[in-house]
């Protein structure tokens, strides 16, 4: 076991967990990592640096649903004829750390009750005749890959700190990090350490309630989450607790700029939604509408604020302008390249196994009972009741039954009847919209409201809508596999068009998202394609732009393989040209083939056409 | 009219009975030990802002009859927040005591009547209590037999009897029912909420088990429409939808930081400060409740309203009755005994936002389009 002191690297994460001892109030800390970089090794070992005997319960990403929340423990209930319970996960951590490695796998049911359990700060059981009410107060770490696909913005909202992206350890970290894990560190000089580490904590504890934030302070923090997009107000309350736990870890009284950059770094940042405003020359304050200048109208306003710390106040020198120019100044500084882009997922081959059974043991809807294992699924009580009434007689008889109690129900292993349940999983469909050439704006206002039409009916189908929109070099997702119609209207607003036809690159980009869908338990994926077939850029120019120009038999024999493939992986596809072609030379109908799909020529197509040849495959 | 002789105790009893009450109307809990020292609910008269989704609330416990509020929006501005703080300004209501159902005198007889078997009831057995209008929170993960009811397992098992569990519609009876992300409940769950919401009746057929209750209440729901779109059908089941949104002014986040941090610190002293604005705005509730019957309404401002549907070209007519409905509610609540344009306006687009026919590529939001058919209607009814 790797304690906490003996971690290289990762410096922010370290940060973010600190801040999380001294105010678990923060509610937790996200960690985002690639592989191997010992994401999961920190998470475990920030046990080290809480009080001994907090509760610290990794949740299985298997975990089912009576397991999290709690439910009736059955055996011990039908021994017994009396409803015995048993706590789920969610409540043995807590007053504690619940730990999700790869959070982003976790599917939304468990996702739901654990948002569930967070805003409330308990859980309620409300199952199979049961109805109770258990604490739930944990901070919750977890850690993921973004490669493996993003964590749902809801959980986030309710987590206070998300570590921003970093990239691999440099060298000397590296080689340390093998040292490390060799075993050279001198075990007392560990132990040291750590007494240390838990010894600030400790006081930064007994700091946090005298330290102090001034009005200006907080006025400037909740600016740059304006400025950055952040939605939502709870993000303030967050920041606001962040900037004060650093100041306590520092044994400060007062929130400095240091504590403030801080909370943005850890709290802002990875929530932004759009770049700060860089204002070249005049630093002046982000265009804000309706935003009154910190003027001191605030003072008469109805708050409840009777104790403000007026020396507080008075020792804040800088003006709000200022502090907001610093602001924007660590925003750049510490802003990645790539930081909209974080919780997107990669490119990155992701593996898939293919478990989209549609009957299942665990979730969905519960359509039958048959006999089973009451250790494979969930107990199906009153078949399970019935298969054991008529032999209640004969096994009182049986000497293996008595002693028991004569009121209690004699029920055997073959008596036993669990849940089968229907998953009821939608269709995902893939839109890729060729955006290439003069036509493109035609197509993709069709395909714009195809997918909005496709949507409008989607709850009802648990249907899902990506669009992928191609042109130039390469493919891009535009629209990342989603049920809203507001997602759908924001995102494809704004649709760039010309350039190339990187056919290719989209029917990779195009697999490669419905393989990440699997991962979800989606298990029927159709690709939606929208073009006349003529592709004109390789994938080779895709990733590498110096690369020469693929011949036209090259660029069909790429196409040709990839569609193979895709049609071997159980992907249907159907080819929509919608382009008055006078020059056609089939090569659309032949694309379609290739994917076994079937190919349509709805010339001015309305978006309706398009559903409905979609929803007709 | 309820009132029967043992009412005397109610006043001695009433803030006991309450605190009870509210236990239960959260979630019956086994063990009390699970009560947490944090139950203190954020005082819905400081909840900065939202104006909108307060309105949607206050109305619809003046008028249950305006059918619920949806309630979509950002992440962490405030909905379960002001749905849970709800429950604090709601006035009270009489039940027989201890009736799961929450039934008033009439109800309870009429419903015990009916079963076979049973002598009828001679009134005066019974007792009122007044208990608050229950505030029922819907868990995301509540599986059907615990929404309907279910058989009572312990007593099947110990002494064979087939009896019936109430489940939370029972619960929720005569109150309200919130379930947080709407959008993403269960289909089967949606349609038996959308089924007893439309009847007022929950029927249980299962397990061997045949029993009807009561269960109206008002349906509130919330979600964010970027986690996934609510069924076209359950949409238009919703009274009201109120839009809930990030507040960009600085100085109200700065205000709900401060008060949040206040409240943390010392709940208890905080719930003090708002504890009058807390009971003059149930007594105004309480106050437009009876007023309301009493609230009138000009056939030229229902033909305003009738003429603003059909310009919007809204279908049916559930358009027309909200509005009309809301506006009476609206009134009452701001004192007033004649409904007047000015109600209407007000009320407007809470009613309609989500009855516009939907159209993809529309950029103008509903609530513009239905403000402009207003003004429009108004410069003519003006001009008339």
């Amino acid at each position: 076991m790797i304690a906490f002191t003996d971690i290289v690297g990762m410096d922010l994460a370290k940060q973010a967990l600190m801040l999380l001892a001294v105010d678990s109030e923060l509610g937790g800390v996200v960690i985002p990592s690639a592989v191997g970089s010992g994401k999961s090794t920190l998470a475990r070992a920030f046990a080290d640096i809480l009080p001994k005997g907090t509760p610290f319960v990794e949740l299985p990403l298997n975990v089912t649903e009576d397991r999290l929340i709690g439910g009736i423990d059955l055996e011990a209930t039908l021994a017994t004829g009396v409803r015995v319970v048993q706590h789920g996960v969610l409540s043995k951590a807590h007053g504690g750390v619940l730990y999700v490695d790869s959070i982003s796998l976790l599917d939304s049911s468990a996702v739901s009750h654990i948002m569930d359990a967070i805003s409330r700060g308990e859980v309620l059981v409300e199952r199979e005749g049961l109805s109770e009410v258990h604490p739930a107060k944990f901070m919750l770490v977890g850690t993921y890959d973004p490669t493996d696909g993003e964590v749902r913005m809801g959980l986030l909202d309710r987590i206070g700190i998300i570590v921003p992206f970093t990239a691999q350890n440099d060298y000397r970290a590296r080689k340390k990090i093998v040292k490390m894990v060799m075993g050279t560190r001198d075990a007392e000089d560990t132990r040291d350490e750590l007494n240390m580490l838990a010894g600030f904590i400790n006081a930064a504890k007994e700091q946090l309630p005298h330290v102090s934030i001034t009005d200006d302070q907080i006025r400037a923090l909740i600016q740059t989450a304006i400025s950055l997009g952040v939605e939502g107000n709870r993000v303030d309350i967050f920041t606001v607790r962040a900037a004060i736990a650093s100041a306590a870890l520092a044994q400060r009284s007062d929130v400095d700029e240091e504590d403030m950059k801080q909370a943005i770094k850890l709290v802002l940042i990875p929530r932004a939604t759009r770049m700060p405003e860089k204002e070249a020359e005049s630093n002046e304050a982000p265009p804000q509408e309706e935003m009154p200048p910190e003027e001191p109208e605030a003072e008469d306003e109805e708050a409840p604020s009777d104790t403000p710390d007026a020396e507080a106040e008075e020792e804040q020198k800088e003006t709000p302008d200022m502090i907001e120019e610093l602001m924007m100044e660590a925003i750049e500084m510490e802003l990645p390249d790539n930081i909209l882009n974080i919780s997107l997922a990669s490119k990155k081959k992701a593996t898939t196994g293919s478990r989209g059974e549609a009957l299942n043991n665990k979730r969905g809807r519960f359509v039958r009972s048959q006999p089973g294992e009451m250790r494979s699924g969930k107990v199906a009580l009153i078949p399970t009741l019935i298969s054991a009434a008529p032999w209640q007689e004969t096994r009182r008889r049986d000497s293996k039954m008595a002693g028991r109690p004569k009121t209690a129900l004699l029920i055997t292993k073959d008596d036993v009847k669990i849940k089968r349940f229907r998953d009821k999983s939608g269709t995902l469909f893939i839109f890729m919209v060729d955006a290439s050439g003069s036509m493109a704006l035609n197509r993709m206002r069709q395909a714009k409201g195809a997918v909005a039409s496709l949507l409008q009916n989607a709850y009802v189908h648990r249907d899902q809508v990506a669009l992928i929109s191609f042109r130039g070099k390469q493919a891009q997702v535009l629209l990342p596999p989603s049920q809203s119609v507001d997602r759908a209207k924001r995102e494809l607003d704004v649709l760039p068009t010309g350039g190339g036809t990187p056919l290719a690159s989209a029917l990779y980009l195009g697999w490669e998202t419905a393989k990440q869908a699997r991962t979800k338990g989606i298990t029927q994926v159709m690709f939606v394609l929208i073009t006349d077939g003529r592709g004109n850029i390789g994938l080779q120019a895709t990733f590498d732009p110096t690369a020469e120009k693929a011949t036209k038999e090259e660029l069909e024999k790429e196409v040709e393989a990839l569609s193979l493939s895709i049609q071997a992986d159980g992907v249907a596809a159907i080819v929509i040209d919608t382009q008055m072609n006078y020059l056609s030379r089939g090569e659309a109908p032949k694309l379609a083939q290739k994917l076994g799909g079937r190919y349509f020529y709805l010339p001015n197509a309305k978006a309706e056409q398009i559903v409905e040849a979609a929803m007709s495959f | 009219m309820t009132q029967t002789e043992p009412v005397a105790k109610k006043s001695a009893a009433k803030k006991t009975v309450a605190a009870k009450a509210k236990a239960e109307s959260e979630v019956k809990s086994v063990k009390p030990s699970s009560k947490k020292k944090s139950g203190w609910a954020f005082p819905f008269t400081a909840i900065v802002g939202q104006e909108e989704m307060k309105l949607s609330l206050i109305l619809n416990s003046i008028d249950p009859k305006i059918g619920g509020v949806l309630v979509m929006g950002h992440r962490g501005t405030g909905k379960s927040t002001i749905v849970r703080a709800l429950a604090e300004v709601l006035p009270f209501i009489d039940r027989v005591e201890g009736d799961t159902y929450n039934r008033t005198l009439e109800q309870y007889i009429e419903g015990e009547e009916g079963k076979k078997g049973r002598k009828s009831i001679d009134p005066t057995s019974l007792s009122i209590e007044k208990i608050p209008i229950p505030v029922v929170d819907l868990p995301l993960g509540a599986t059907e037999d615990r929404v309907c009811g279910t058989i009572d397992i312990e007593q099947a098992l110990t002494s064979g009897v087939k009896a019936f569990e109430p489940g939370l519609l029972a619960q929720a009876n005569r109150g309200f029912l919130y379930i947080d992300e709407v959008n993403l409940l269960d289909d089967h769950l949606v349609d038996v909420l959308l089924d007893v919401a439309a009847s007022g009746q929950n029927v249980v057929e299962r397990e061997g088990i045949s029993i009807r209750h009561p269960a109206r209440f008002v349906l509130v729901g919330s979600g964010n429409p970027e986690e996934g779109e609510l069924r076209p059908q359950l949409l238009d089941r919703f009274g009201l939808h109120a839009r809930i949104i990030t507040i960009l002014e600085v100085e109200k986040r700065v205000d709900i930081v401060k008060r949040r941090r206040e409240f943390d610190e010392a709940p208890e002293s905080f719930m003090k400060k708002y504890s009058h604005d807390q009971q003059k705005l149930q007594k105004k509730i309480q106050t437009a409740k009876e007023l309301l019957p009493k609230v009138t309404m000009t056939d030229e401002v229902l033909t305003d309203i009738a003429k603003l549907c059909m310009n919007l070209g809204i279908d049916g007519h559930r358009g027309e009755l909200t509005i009309a409905r809301t506006a009476f509610a609206h009134a009452a609540f701001l004192g007033e005994t004649v409904v007047t344009m000015k109600h209407v306006k007000e009320v407007a687009s809470l009613c309609l936002r989500h009855r516009l026919r939907k159209d993809p590529l529309e950029t103008l939001d509903a609530g513009e389009k239905i403000d402009r058919e207003l003004a429009k209607l108004l410069g003519e009814a003006e001009a008339v």
